[in-house]
Formats: C-alpha cells, structure tokens, sequence
C-alpha cells in the first residue's frame, strides 16, 4: 500500500495545525440510525455506550428496536455488550476512566456498571434527588455531578465508597447550560461547578455559589477546558467566547453565525473548541480563526484530553493538535535537523551520497534530532511513518558515539502495544498520549474486559507486567459459562493456573459461589494460599466453622474477631458457645471483648464452661462497680454462692475471702454509723479500718475488728506503731514499751519514732533491742543525740577505737565523760 | 537506619493524610496514640498542615469550631471506634456547622470497626483512611510498636492480636532488606509469631506481582545486611523485670515512669521548665505537684552517657561532668586572644545546654539516691537478690509480711511474691494462701481478681506436685512449662557476684549480679565462646575476643535451652539459591550485619542495656537493632493484674 501522506487532513488553525486522523471505518450498520441517539465514550479510546434519545421520536418498527436499551461498542463498532434498561427514565449516563459505564435515572439511583459484562452496583445520590428528580449529570473521570430540577447540584468523588455530597445552594433561575471543573484543576481540590443561570454564571463549590456577574446570558454551553484554565461560552447568539477560568479576561470570540445553537460545545485539547451541528463541525482556535467540516451524517464528539473523538456511521476519526515535533518534521518546507534526519533516510535508501551529507549538516543538533523523531513516531497513527521515523532516529542514533537509547526501545515497545491494540478487532484506538495516561496496567484492564486474553497475556508477558489477574478473570468466566461438570472445571482451572504467582483463586471462587456452584467454590476455596482471604467467601456459603478455623490460621485476629461477630449474631448461644470452646483463641477473644460491655454474655459463657471462679469474679467486679451498698452485699453473696459446691482448696479459699469482704462491709457500715458523720470506714481494707481506728483514737475498736478478722499479731502491732506515731501519741507508745515483749521486736518502734522525731522516746526502745550487735545500738544512741549512752555501750563492749571516734562527735561534759571511760578501759601503765 | 527509616515514613504518612483533609482542622486522637505520635511528629508541625487543636478521644470534649474533624484511633480497637461514632454523631445533633470527619485508623482498618461505624451508621458520611504506623523509632537501635496493652494481652487475656502486628511490622522491615535469613526463638508465642512470619511471606510470593503488592517486595531474597532475628517470648523470662532495675534509666523509670521517652517529674525535684524569660521575671517558688516532662533520649548527651550504667556510678560521673564544664566555663578567663574568646561564646549555647542537662540529672539522681537509702527499699532489694541468687525463699517471708504491714505499695509486694513464684517454681500452696489472705486484708478484697488475674498469667502460683520438681533438664521430651531458675542459674551463670559495676564484663552489672535470662539467651545465639567460657567457669574477660564461631541458632545450647520455658526454634529462610549467590557477587559481603532482637511482651531499660552492652562487644562485626511490643517494667506488669476499683466510695 502507498504511504499515506503525512500532511493529509492537516488544517491550519490560527498559527497551528491540526489534524483529523481515520482510525476505522464502517463502523455502525447503516440500519443504526445514530442521530437517535445519545453516544458517549469511556476515556482514552475506550467503549461507546449508545442510548436511544428519548426527546426524539420513534419510528414504530418492531418490539425490538422500542425496547430500550444501552448498546456498548468498541470504537471500531464492535459490539461488546447490550443492557436492557426497563428502568424510571434515565438522565444521564457517562463513564469513569476505569471503563465504567455510570447510568443515572431520574430518581437519584446510580448504576456503575463495570467490566462491560454488565455486572452492576447501584447506589441513591439521596439528598433530594428523589422528590425533586434529577434533570442532567455530568461526569469525571471519577465522580459525577447530578443536577437536580430545584437547581441543587449534588456531588459523587469515588464510587468504591460513593458518599454524594450537596454543593451550595444555588440561586433560583433557569439552568440554561453547565458544566464541572474536575477536582484535579479547582483550588478547593474538590469539584466545582459552572452553572450558567439567567444572564450569569456561577461558581459553586461545597460551600458558597459565587456570581461571576456576567451581562450576556443566558449561555447555551458551557465548557471548561481540558487542564481547566479556560472556559467555553456560547451566547444565545451564537457567539462562542473562549475566557480565563476566573472570568476576567476574554481571550477570543467566534461567530457561528448559526441560529441553531450547536447541539454540542467540546474542547478539543486546551487550544480549541469544537462546535458540532448535526453534521457539522466547527473548530475554533484562538483568536476567533475556524475550520469547517461537513459530513453525511450525523456526527457524534467524544471529547479526550487531546483531542476529540468523532464518530458517524462510517468512520472514527481522532481529530487532534498536531504536536510541535510532528509539525518539526512534516511541515512543508520544514528544514529542522529532525526533518533532514528523516530525509536521510530516503537518501540512505537510494544509496545516494547525500545521506551522509545531510547528517554532517546536522551533526551539532543530532541528538535532539533523534529524540524528535522518537516523540514524532509516537504521534503517528500509521505504522508505514512510525517505521520511517523510528529508522531515521535509529540511523541517526548509530552515528551518535553516545547515545541512551532507553527512549528509544520503549517507543518501539510502547508502539507495539498501541498497534495491537488499535486493530479493529480489539477497537482501543488511544493515542500516545492517553496510553501514557491509561497505563499498561490499565490497557491490559480493558483487554481482559473484552476478554482478550490472550492478548492480554502477551502484552502483560511483554511488558513485565503481572498476569495474574488476567488468568483469575479468565477462570471466572470460565466459571460461568462452563456447561461441565464441578470436577471437570475445577481440573482445568487448576491445571491451566499451576504454578502461576499471584493467582486469587478466592475471587474465582467467588464467582462460582455467585453462580450457584457452590460445591466448586469450596474446591476452587483449598487452593488459595491465603487463608485469611477465604473467610469472607466462607461465612457467605454458611461454612461458618471452617471460615472461623480459617480465620483462626491466619493469626489475624481482627478477621476472627469479625468471623466471631457473625457468628454470635446468628447462632443460638449455646451452639456459639460449643464452637468456641474448642478454639482457645476464638474463646479468649469473645472474653475479651465480653469484657468491653457484655457482662452477661461473660457469665453464660463461664457458666456453660463450668468455670465457676472466672463466674463468681465477674460478680465480684460487678459488685465493685455497684454504688448501692445493698445490692453491692447482693452480688457478693451470689458470687460466693457460685462457689459453694467446690471442696477445691483454693476454691474454698476463695469462697471465704468473698464473704470475708461482705462481712468487713457489714462491719464498716456500723462503724461509720456508730463513729463517724459520714461514710468513712465502707470500703476500707482491712489494715486500713484498723489503722483509721486506732489513729481516731478507738483502740477498743480496732482490738475488737481484729479478733473478728483474725489478723496476725504481727501485722496488728505494725498497724498499732505506724497509727500511733502519726497520731503522736506518746502516751500510749511509752506504755507499749512497758510490755515485755513484742512480736515485731522493738527496733521497728526505734525506727518509726525517731523517723516522726522524737528523739527521747526513741532512746526509751534502745535498751530493748537486745538482740542487736552493739555497734548498731550505739549507732541508734548516737541517732538519739545521747553520745554519752552510745559511750556507755561501747564502753560495756571495752571497744576503745569506738570510744575514741565517738569522743571526736562529743561536745561539752560528754567528752570529759568519754575520756574517763578510755581511761578505765586503757591499761593502767 | 531503620530508626530513621521509619520516624521519616511515619511522619510522611500522617502528614500526607492530614494534608488531604483541605484546610484548618481539629484533630481528636486517643491516649494510645498520643504518646507515640509525639515520638516523631512536633504539635507545630501539625499546625503547619492545618491541625487548629488537638483533644484528647477520652476526654470528649471535641467542639465545633472547626468545620473539619479528624480522629486518630487504633482500628484494633472497637471501643475507641464506637467512642469515635458517638462523638460524630453528637457533635452532628448539637452543632449547626456542617462538618467533615474524616477517621485514620492505626495501623489498619479492620472489619471490626467497618461493623461497629455501619452498625452507628456513620460509614456513608465519614472518610476513612488508614495510617500504617507499626514500629515507632524510641532510639536509633530501639523500635517499638508501643503497644501499652501487649503484656496483658498475651499473657492474661491470651490475646494474640499484638503478634499480628508484630508480624506486620517485621514484615515491613523484611520488605526492605529482605528476609531475615534465620529466625530463632525462644517461647510458645514467639514460635507463633515466627510461623506467623513463615506464612506471611508464603502469602506475599503468592502476592507476589500481582497488584497487591508494591513492586518493592518482588522477588524478595534473603538479606545480605541482615544475620538474624532472634524472637524472645516475654514468658520465657517473666523474672528478670519482677526485679528492681539497677541502670540509671530503669530506677528513672521504676521511680518516675517514663512513657514514650518522656518522664513526667514533680517540678519540686528538677525545677520548672525554663520559660521564656518576659513571662516569668521573678523565679517563682516551684509549686508541689506540678510536673514538668522531661525528655529522656540520645539527644540529651548527659544521658546517654548515664542511661545504661550502674546507678552506683551515676554519681561519679555527673561529678566529673560538673568538674569538666566548670574548667570548661572557667577558660572564659583565661581566654587571651580574641580568637578564643569568639572560641568560648561560640561553645556557649551547648555549654548551657550541657549545663541544664547536668541540674535536671543531679536532681533526679539526689531524688532516685534518697529513695534508694530507705529502708524499704534496702529490704525489697534484699528479698529480690536473695531470691535471684537462689536462697531458701522461705527466709524471706518474714521480710514480706513486714513490708506488707508496712503498707508498701501493693505492687512492690506483689513482685516479691511473683519472683519467688517464678524463681522457684511457685509458692508452697500454705504459703501462698497465707500471703493471699494479708494482701488481701492489706489491700482490699477486690485483690481477689488480683490474685486471679496473677494466676492467670502464670506469675503467681501454688507449687503443685507435678511442678514441685519441675526440673525438665535434660529429659527434655517435652518442653518445660515453666522456666527452670534453678538449672539455668548454674548453667548459665546468671549470677556473678564479683561483676564491676564501674567497669561491667559481664551483662549482669545491670542488676548488680543477676544477669538477666531472655538476654543470656540472646548470648547463646550470638556470643557462643563466651558463653561457654563462662560456663567452664572460666573468668568472663578472658574469651571475649575470640571471634564468634558460625555455628548457627541455638547449636550447642540445645539442652540448656530447654529448661527455659516453651518452644525452642531455629528457622532458616532460603531463597533462590542463584539470586542469593548473584547478588552476593554483586554487592559483596557485608562487613557489618545487622541482628534484629525482637522482645515479644516487653523489655526492661536493664535489658536494653544489656543488649547494648553486648552490641558494644560485638561492634563492628554486628550491629543489633531492639525490637519490641513496648517497654515494661514490673510495676507495669502488675498493673496489668492489679484490680483498679475498690469498695471504696468513689470520690
């Protein structure tokens, strides 16, 4: 075949060109009648839904055309898939940049339709939608804005987790056009509205509707550029005003000269605007300068972010900028390094000497030639020109001493991914630069979505690119539309899968629980190496206790934490109960969370575990929540009571510390009425009542509680020492130290006397510690101030080292004292 | 770093979340998290990205004055979750401003806390985002995933959810250097956390390419900078932290407590912090009961040189610091030239900072010394070293019953009765009842549920028949239910009485004799000459430079071992045998190697000393970075068992 020229179809457009490139034709039958029609087209070249305008009349044929449906075709009019739409009447319908098909009704309900297999979720916009209806959508590559005939707008950001959200109120009026501003390009980094009311427009956001305070109203269109700078007017006269997205300056104004508003105002790349007429197109550029294309039919604009689509019966055409390095090359009379490279080219090929000489001629800017002519091959929709260009770089690159040449094997292979996918059969007809955008991973997405597997694979297998998700699709339809039996399907879904990384066989076995096989669900379940993902799937077949042990594998334990919530919600207690007590971290994690709020659950579940002490103890912690004394003494009573029956000694134990506690309360409780104004003894430990008691000065008391309790002699007379002394009662401690013995020795009343500070009543105890070695005594006298006793003791010791060393301390009478008992002690010479 | 690595991903984090909530915000954030956040991000950072205030989730006070709302819980949590819901939806009913929530679960969302928002209902109107924050950066070889709650957790409630996360975290780190080539462990919960990590990276090569995840973890090798990670079950060695750590840090955090590298102290002990100096023109009194917080890390000097040493030379070096600053001040007047005068005042700001340091540090070991000379703290001590060193507990008990006469606190008690049970393999059943009855008389009968929960955790316990003679040493069939002191204690040679405190050779001048048992094991792995030097009772200096020999895991202490309580493990991780030999070629071996100590339950500051220690000795063949649930000590122990309420009227 002859080279296509590559100036064909170039048309100069104020200072640049454009241009509109064939990418397929005969596209729709002729029988489609496309002005009856709605189309719209997913991004970056993906599927055209088709939905019959319902403003236009039918034509009664047969039953089938007057059902309404949606038609998806590729570009290259391939049809995909048909969805019968017997739904209220629909408002607006759009596509996100992940190829979902979004169909809004009147009554606020949206459907994302995703795959194209025409599997669906649906979710209500709410917020009013439903009494006022919902009059037009306009969508972005992930959310939607609905506009309501009350004039409110509401907004959608994410369908994963669809929140709608009211923007401002907005002022009252006729809604002659609008349009969104997608987050990526506002301030406020979420969406915003222009809504052209009565001879203005406005901005709305989510928290106020500013007036743009405009005089010439009401617009027809409004559209707001692809990197959202400027914004496209059309006034009622058919003027089409291009302004900065602030409104305040006008960059251009275009006189259709046409009465007929266009039917449709799109950008085409950031530089120009198309206005389409039935089957007429006009492409404004800056400063008002226009071209003019006429077609047989009716012609339908998919706008891209470069460029638009056009689509009529018979051709798809990509009509779009042409880009600076193309322009470089191609342009008539163009004498740009890259363009002489290519020359050379052809030189090279005629064997013609002035191959070599061309290149000498551009030797300095060689390099950027090269990369012109790589970027140029990109551009290019034909593989005859993408050849000649990649050659020229390729002989350019080969005189070049030094050269990367990464950029230039990923044009190639970036090349060869687009032409595979640009063949009419697959019908993607992206440009570069959307490829760039979509992503290899999202290519690969929308191939497994046309079910092109293989291709799929190969372009995953060429690129690198991880192929398990095309091969879990793969056996999911395979799942669905397999007539055989359960085993058979399995065999072959695992056989073919072996051995690949990454494969999910849960979401596999998903879908063929979804399709009613479970028993293959199961199978397909065992092979999935991740325990944790088979849970959700598991409790959805009733698999309750194989998810829960699944889960329990895992070790994740917020997955057997949401398994045991299930669980408990839809079991009788008592077959809950027998599930768990066989799972000790499935029963630990019930207690735990029982513990949070749940009492009583905690009480069924210790009591059909016949573990009585764990029982009794949630009493016993009930009991201490309990303010009312009465029913505190109630709890108490039932939790010794749970113990009753056990001859266990620590249970015993146990049992009679619980009724110790009741009886102390009862005790406490008289205490305080006998003694104090208020409640001052409830509550108290034991030490403590005693010690309160003796501090108040009511010995008699704490003797009494002390018999009744059975507290240790030991501890009674610490309690005594320590409530004395704080209480500074030395009276009463001079008569202890009359007794002859004490059971804690006296050394700890030396201690806690001398530590309150008197001196002289600790000295008392100093001769009853006998049992202590001198050394320390005399330290304790000399604690005292008592220099002279602490002398006597060592003298009684005849330690005259001691002596000496105490006699340095000493002042006054005392040293004169010591020095008589080192003279005692010294042998007389 | 992984310190590094993971303070500046954290902040990234957060900060990137808080950035997509578009403008001023308030932020709520539960208790849990508060401390830990602190450890890597300012408040005035937080400002910078639009937080207007910050409040506590427990204290529900969030108000309406901003329009945005943001909380910070822990998706683990269901609790805090449900608190979350009710603050929206009160903060919905109450205030006219339409607001925005947005919730950042830590480190995850869970199915759990989706059911408990849609069961309030709120799941349609909130954002939600997740803030993968596991290991927090406490020092640059301490990582912790802070979890306050880990100890009880595992070993009262036997929940295992802290292992998870542990998991979660080591995974992070083996996405980034690759596997650790072996892992070996001691205890039943480090087994599992260690099959736990065995299954995660199956399922991550199951993953593997396909989009979940990140390119980053593909074709994941062993690492070449990494020797191991040794996993330590805290139950292995539930003994060491029921003792009274003996480093300056460990008595800082006995005595004060220190939270998140902070310690909150009573400004009567270390002053007020210094304030800008227009406010405050008159030094004012301190006031009682105020307390100032100090921080506690690397980047106080004074600190690091103290933090890890015997408290017996803290004084000693503080008084050569104060010495060396005060020739250092007083050059000023020697200064001749002008050029050692510009010398001098440039020196100045890091001398006042010196000098600061030095006051708070003198305070608080003047305060730590007074407490240290009480006579109870003499006795508590006296009880512990009697205990660790293997006497006839029996001798103590008098001591104990006089200290809980005394009305010490109840945890300082309850530690001495836990050593001895886990010394000695429980308290004879008479005994233990005994004391049982005048704690409980002591402290107040809800200490009932103390004593349980001590029992649960297998802290407390009655020397039963079958554990009279629990001495598993070397029949080994089945592994000990409970750790064998007394076997260990000689076998490897957990006390040594003559060790220097001023100039430690052995890890066991943190407790002044007693070296601690999880770290002794952590020496059996990496320093096996020494410790067999030191079990031939040869003089512990004596081997220490003799390289480590490669046998690997626990080789050659197999049977000792095995009187620790739990499962003794040693896992290699193989990869790809020719990508493991290419990259070798191609990186070289590495000199250094990193060992990755991950403490499942907690670790002491005595432990983290020791393990220091060693890494000293180590250095610069390894180098060990200390991983962990949290820090603990034994009051924290006991809180996890300590039965807050009472039948005390409430105030």
């Amino acid at each position: 075949m002859a080279p296509s020229n590559p100036l064909a179809n170039w048309d100069k457009l104020g200072d640049s060109f454009y241009r509109r490139v064939s990418v397929y034709d005969a596209i729709f039958d002729e029988d489609v009648e496309l002005e009856n029609y709605l189309v719209t087209g997913a991004p970056y070249g993906g599927a055209i839904a088709l939905y019959r305008d319902e403003s236009k009349p039918v034509r009664f044929r047969d039953t089938q055309t007057s059902r309404s449906s949606i038609d998806i075709y590729s570009c290259s009019g391939k049809p995909i898939n048909r969805i019968h739409w017997e739904q209220s009447s629909l408002r607006g319908i759009g596509w996100s940049d992940k190829e979902e098909l979004l169909v809004v009704t009147e009554d606020g309900t949206v459907r994302r339709y995703f795959g194209l297999d025409g599997e669906f979720t649906s979710f209500s916009l709410g917020n009013g939608a439903e009494e006022y209806g919902v009059r037009a959508c306009q969508f972005w590559a992930s959310g939607l804005v609905a506009l309501l005939s009350n004039n409110q707008l509401i907004a959608v950001s994410k369908y994963d987790e669809p929140r709608p959200k009211l923007l401002a109120p907005c002022p009252e009026g006729e809604v002659s056009s609008w349009s969104l501003i997608p987050p990526a390009h506002t301030l406020s980094r979420s969406v915003e509205v222009l809504l052209a009311v009565d001879k203005t427009v406005y901005l709305v956001d989510s928290t106020e509707a500013e007036d743009k305070i405009l005089q010439d109203g009401p617009f027809k269109h409004v559209s707001v550029s692809p990197s959202g700078r400027f914004v496209a007017l059309l006034t009622g006269e058919g003027k089409l005003w291009v302004v900065s997205n602030d409104f305040q300056n006008k960059f251009s104004e275009y006189d259709s000269k046409s009465r007929v508003p266009p039917s449709s105002v799109n950008w085409c790349g950031d530089d120009a605007v198309i206005l389409a007429w039935e089957d007429e197109i006009h492409l404004v550029g800056p400063n008002g300068s226009a071209s003019k294309y006429y077609y047989d039919g009716r012609v339908h604009v998919i706008p891209e972010f470069d460029g638009v689509r056009l689509v009529t019966n018979d051709t798809c055409e990509f009509l779009h900028k042409v880009t600076d390095v193309t322009e470089e090359i191609f342009r008539l009379g163009s004498s740009s390094p890259a363009s002489i490279l290519l020359d050379s080219v052809e030189q090279l090929e005629k064997k013609s000497p002035k191959a070599d000489e061309n290149i000498q001629r551009i030797r300095s800017s060689l390099p950027s030639a090269v990369d012109t002519c790589i970027k140029a091959a990109g551009y290019e929709f034909d593989s005859y020109w993408q050849k000649r260009l990649l050659k020229a770089a390729s002989f350019g690159k080969s005189v070049l001493e030094l050269y990367n040449s990464d950029d230039f094997v990923e044009m190639t292979e970036k090349l060869r991914v687009l032409a595979a996918a640009r063949d009419y059969k697959v019908g993607l007809p992206g440009s570069y630069e959307q490829y760039l955008r979509l992503t290899p991973e999202g290519l690969i997405e929308r191939l497994i979505n046309r079910h092109e597997y293989l291709l799929a694979i190969r372009v995953s297998e060429y690129l690198q690119i991880p192929a398990d998700r095309i091969y879990v699709h793969w056996a999911s339809q395979k799942v669905k539309v397999s007539a055989v039996d359960d085993e058979a399907v399995c065999k072959l879904i695992v056989q073919r899968l072996d051995g690949k990384p990454g494969i999910s066989f849960e979401v596999i076995a998903q879908a063929a629980y979804d399709e009613g096989r479970s028993h293959l669900a199961t199978q397909l379940l065992n092979h999935e190496p991740r325990a944790g993902k088979q849970v959700p799937l598991l409790l959805n077949m009733e698999e309750d206790e194989l998810a829960l042990d699944k889960a329990i594998e895992s070790g994740d334990d917020d997955l057997v934490n949401y398994v045991l919530l299930h669980l408990k919600s839809k079991l009788p207690l008592a077959s809950f109960f027998r599930m768990i007590n066989t799972r000790p971290m499935a029963s630990a994690l019930v207690e735990t969370a029982a513990r949070d709020g749940d009492m009583e659950l905690l009480k069924d579940l210790f009591y059909q575990d016949d573990r009585p002490i764990e029982g009794s103890n949630v009493l016993l912690s009930e009991a201490l929540q309990e303010p009312d004394l009465q029913r505190r003494t109630e709890k108490l009573h039932l939790a010794a009571r749970l113990l009753s029956d056990s001859k266990d000694a620590t249970v015993v134990l146990h049992q009679k510390l619980i009724s110790e506690a009741s009886q102390l309360l009862k005790t406490q409780e008289s205490l305080d009425k006998d003694l104090a104004d208020g409640p001052e003894y409830l509550g108290l430990s034991l030490n403590e009542t005693i010690y309160r008691l003796i501090r108040a000065g009511y010995g008699k008391r704490a003797h009494k509680v002390q018999g009744e309790f059975k507290i240790p002699e030991k501890t009674y007379w610490w309690l005594r020492l320590r409530a004395l002394v704080a209480k500074r009662d030395w009276g009463e401690l001079e008569d202890l130290a009359k007794a002859k013995k004490s059971p804690i020795g006296w050394e700890p009343f030396y201690n806690e006397i001398l530590g309150a500070g008197n001196t002289k009543l600790a000295s008392m105890f100093v001769p009853k510690c006998t049992n202590l070695p001198v050394a320390d005594r005399i330290e304790m006298w000399v604690k005292c101030g008592m220099i002279v006793k602490a002398a006597e003791e060592a003298h009684k010791a005849k330690d005259v080292n001691t002596l000496e060393t105490l006699q340095t301390r000493a002042s006054g009478p005392a040293v004169s004292e010591i020095e008589r008992m080192i003279n005692q002690l010294r042998p007389r010479k | 770093m992984d310190a590094d690595h993971v303070r500046d991903k954290a902040r990234r984090d957060l900060l990137g979340l808080l950035e997509g909530v578009r403008g001023k915000k308030n932020l709520v954030i539960s208790q849990d998290l508060a401390g830990p956040v602190g450890l890597f991000i300012k408040f005035s950072v937080l400002q910078e990205y639009g937080v207007d205030r910050v409040f506590l989730l427990e204290n529900a006070n969030i108000d309406s004055s901003q329009r945005h709302v943001v909380f910070l819980v822990r998706g683990e949590k269901a609790q805090h979750v449900g608190i979350v819901a009710e603050q929206i939806k009160r903060l919905r009913n109450s205030s006219n401003v339409e607001h925005e929530f947005s919730i950042f679960f830590a480190p995850r969302r869970t199915l759990v806390s989706n059911a408990v928002m849609e069961e309030a209902g709120i799941t349609g109107d909130v954002n939600v985002a997740e803030f993968p924050l596991y290991f927090m950066p406490l020092e640059q070889d301490v990582l912790s995933l802070e979890l306050n709650d880990a100890f009880s957790d595992l070993y009262l409630h036997k929940d295992p959810g802290c292992i998870f996360l542990a998991a979660k975290a080591l995974m992070e780190i083996q996405q980034r250097h690759g596997y650790f080539p072996r892992i070996v462990g001691k205890g039943d919960n480090a087994r599992r956390l260690a099959d736990m990590l065995l299954r995660m990276r199956k399922e991550l090569d199951a993953e593997e390419s396909s989009g979940l995840a990140g390119p980053s973890s593909r074709g994941l090798l062993p690492s070449a900078d990494t020797e191991n990670l040794i996993i330590i079950d805290r139950d292995v060695d539930f003994g060491t932290p029921l003792l009274t750590q003996l480093t300056y840090e460990g008595l800082i955090d006995e005595y004060v407590g220190i939270k998140h590298n902070q310690a909150d102290v009573d400004t009567s002990i270390v002053g007020q912090a210094p304030q800008s100096q227009e406010s405050s023109k008159a030094p004012q009194p301190p006031k009682p009961g105020l307390k100032r917080k100090i921080q506690l890390d690397a980047s106080d000097q004074l600190f690091s040189q103290l933090r890890d040493t015997n408290f017996a030379i803290v004084g000693d070096i503080l008084n050569k610091v104060a010495r060396r600053l005060e020739t250092e001040y007083e050059s000023r007047h020697t200064a001749k030239t002008t050029g050692e005068l510009r010398e001098f005042v440039n020196r100045l700001p890091t001398y006042q900072l010196e000098h600061q340091s030095l006051r708070i540090h003198t305070n608080l070991a003047e305060e730590i010394m007074r407490l240290t000379r009480s006579e109870t703290f003499r006795k508590l001590l006296e009880v512990q070293q009697n205990d660790a060193a293997g006497a006839d507990p029996t001798y103590q008990h008098e001591t104990i019953e006089e200290l809980i006469a005394r009305d010490v606190p109840i945890k300082n008690v309850l530690r001495l009765l836990c050593l001895e049970s886990c010394m000695s393999g429980g308290l004879r059943p008479r005994d233990l009842e005994n004391f049982k009855r005048q704690v409980i008389q002591a402290y107040g009968h809800q200490h009932l549920l103390t004593f349980w929960a001590l029992e649960k955790m297998e802290l407390l316990q009655p020397r039963s028949s079958a554990t009279t003679m629990l001495l598993p040493t070397t029949s080994g069939a089945h592994a000990g239910t409970k750790t064998n002191y007394g076997y260990l204690r000689k076998n490897l040679r957990l006390v040594i009485e003559e060790v220097s405190e001023k100039d430690p050779n052995d890890i066991s001048y943190v407790y002044s004799g007693f070296a601690p048992l999880s770290v002794r094991l952590v020496q059996c792995v990496l320093q096996k000459p020494y410790m067999l030097s030191l079990i031939k009772g040869g003089s512990p200096a004596a081997s220490m430079n003799a390289a480590s020999t490669a046998s690997p895991g626990w080789l050659g202490f197999e049977d000792v071992v095995k009187s620790a309580r739990g499962s003794t493990f040693s896992v290699v991780q193989k990869g790809d045998d020719k990508a493991v030999r290419a990259r070798q070629t191609l990186s070289g071996s590495h000199a250094t190697k990193t060992v990755y100590v991950f403490f499942l339950g907690g670790i002491t500051f005595t432990e983290i000393a020791a393990l220091r220690f060693i890494a000293a000795q180590e250095a610069p063949r390894r180098k060990i970075v200390i991983c962990t649930t949290g820090i603990i000590s034994g009051d924290r122990i006991m809180e996890a068992a300590v039965e807050k309420d009472s039948f005390a009227p409430a105030e």
